[in-house]
């Protein structure tokens, strides 16, 4: 029967899986699957998996778990395989690569920061702050200007919000990465002018909590800091 | 036109803090992934991507940000507030959703179409430069629009 595969442990892991739900609701317990010297966490696959809101939660709620009592490595949300002979297998081919992954997971955890920034904010700074913004904009407003003033302007906008943001951003990598085993750094996207992840030794997770707050008290107006951790660790395996 | 791309391994979702969206990007886009299984198809997640792809140097960027400057009333107080990605998603995605509200709010809602099939299925993993291109293009179409209203004003 196919399972659905939420992670790999090594085998001194205590996996208490009692109270624990998997993907298909509150009546899918959770079971070992035993290779030599490592343990994959598995639950009857659904005959549909959807990525919906609640399987994502039950998926992310074991994986809490799981490294709330040790090195774990959690799996990507959908994966099925066979059954358990086909886990078993896989335990046992990758058992080394596994086994060095766990090691070097050990008993950290991740935190993940976001940065967005208020649009309006920031573009109200720029004109308060720069002359040529300031002189192009009132140039182009109430349809005045022409059509090369109104792309000087956006232009000059454009890199004083990039300039901006990318101050805010080294400045959180660079109080940050020090407290850090490992960093993952996102490319900046629209949503998020800085998205990183660290690896972060459990012991020194409430420091790296209070440094995140320390950055939360100094960032500009309008500049959100996101701080999720700590978390299964996702980006590191 | 200089054109600067970013991009990448860029959340599906976001959202307030202490709920699952901040978390969605890293429980389906990353974790361990294990070649031996077969993955759920994850459809529609991949929008959420693509919307967050940002040409961040383009006319049509530049187009944008000059209006919004125009619009600001800067005698009067800050207004409800709006994403600064209000201009980078009208500009780098047309089709998403979300163009007048924040951008996390668009991406929560893509997110959402995608568990109630609201979209067509799209292929899983499209190549990166695809993406570009279409949102280039798209960023070129509307760019004519805007100067072309203008033009008419």
């Amino acid at each position: 029967m196919a399972v659905y595969v939420y992670a790999i442990t090594g085998e001194s892991h205590p996996l208490r899986l009692d109270d624990l739900t998997g993907v298909r609701g509150p009546d899918d317990h959770l079971r070992v699957v035993r290779g030599d010297s490592l343990r994959a966490v598995v639950g009857e696959a659904p005959e549909e998996i959807k990525p919906d809101l609640a399987g994502i939660n039950a998926h992310h709620a074991v994986q809490e778990r799981l490294c709330e009592d040790g090195a774990t490595l959690p799996l990507s949300f959908g994966f099925v395989a066979d059954d358990e002979d086909a886990v078993r297998t896989v335990l046992e081919q990758r058992g080394e690569q596994f086994a060095q992954r766990l090691e070097e997971i050990g008993d950290r955890v991740e935190f993940n920061v976001k940065g967005t920034q208020d649009e309006e904010t920031v573009l109200r700074h720029i004109l308060e702050e720069s002359e040529p913004a300031r002189r192009l904009n009132e140039a182009t407003r109430n349809g005045g200007g022409t059509y090369e003033q109104r792309i000087e302007l956006g232009e000059v906008v454009a890199n004083e919000v990039q300039a901006r943001q990318q101050a805010v951003a080294e400045s959180v990598l660079a109080a940050l990465r020090p407290r850090a085993r490992s960093e993952r750094l996102s490319d900046p996207s629209q949503q998020y002018f800085v998205n990183v992840s660290y690896l972060v030794d459990r012991d020194h997770a409430e420091e790296f909590r209070k440094a995140t707050e320390g950055l939360m008290k100094d960032r500009p107006d309008g500049v959100e800091l996101r701080v999720r951790g700590p978390l299964p660790p996702y980006s590191f395996v | 036109m200089t054109v600067m791309q970013q991009g990448g391994a860029v959340p599906g979702a976001g959202g307030g803090s202490g709920n699952l969206y901040d978390v969605l990007e890293l429980v389906l886009d990353r974790g361990l992934v294990i070649d031996a299984f077969v993955r759920v198809s994850l459809v529609g997640i991949e929008i959420a991507k693509i919307d967050a792809r940002v040409v961040v140097a383009s006319v049509d960027t530049y187009l944008r940000f000059a209006e919004a400057c125009n619009r600001l009333d800067l005698e009067s107080g800050r207004k409800a507030p709006a994403q600064l990605s209000d201009v980078m998603e009208k500009t780098a995605e047309g089709g998403a959703k979300g163009k007048s509200k924040g951008a996390l709010t668009g991406a929560v809602e893509a997110f959402t179409d995608s568990l109630t099939g609201g979209r067509e299925e799209e292929p899983e993993k499209r190549p990166a430069r695809d993406r570009e291109h279409r949102s280039q293009s798209r960023s070129h179409e509307r760019g004519e629009e805007r100067r072309s209203t203008e033009n008419g004003n």
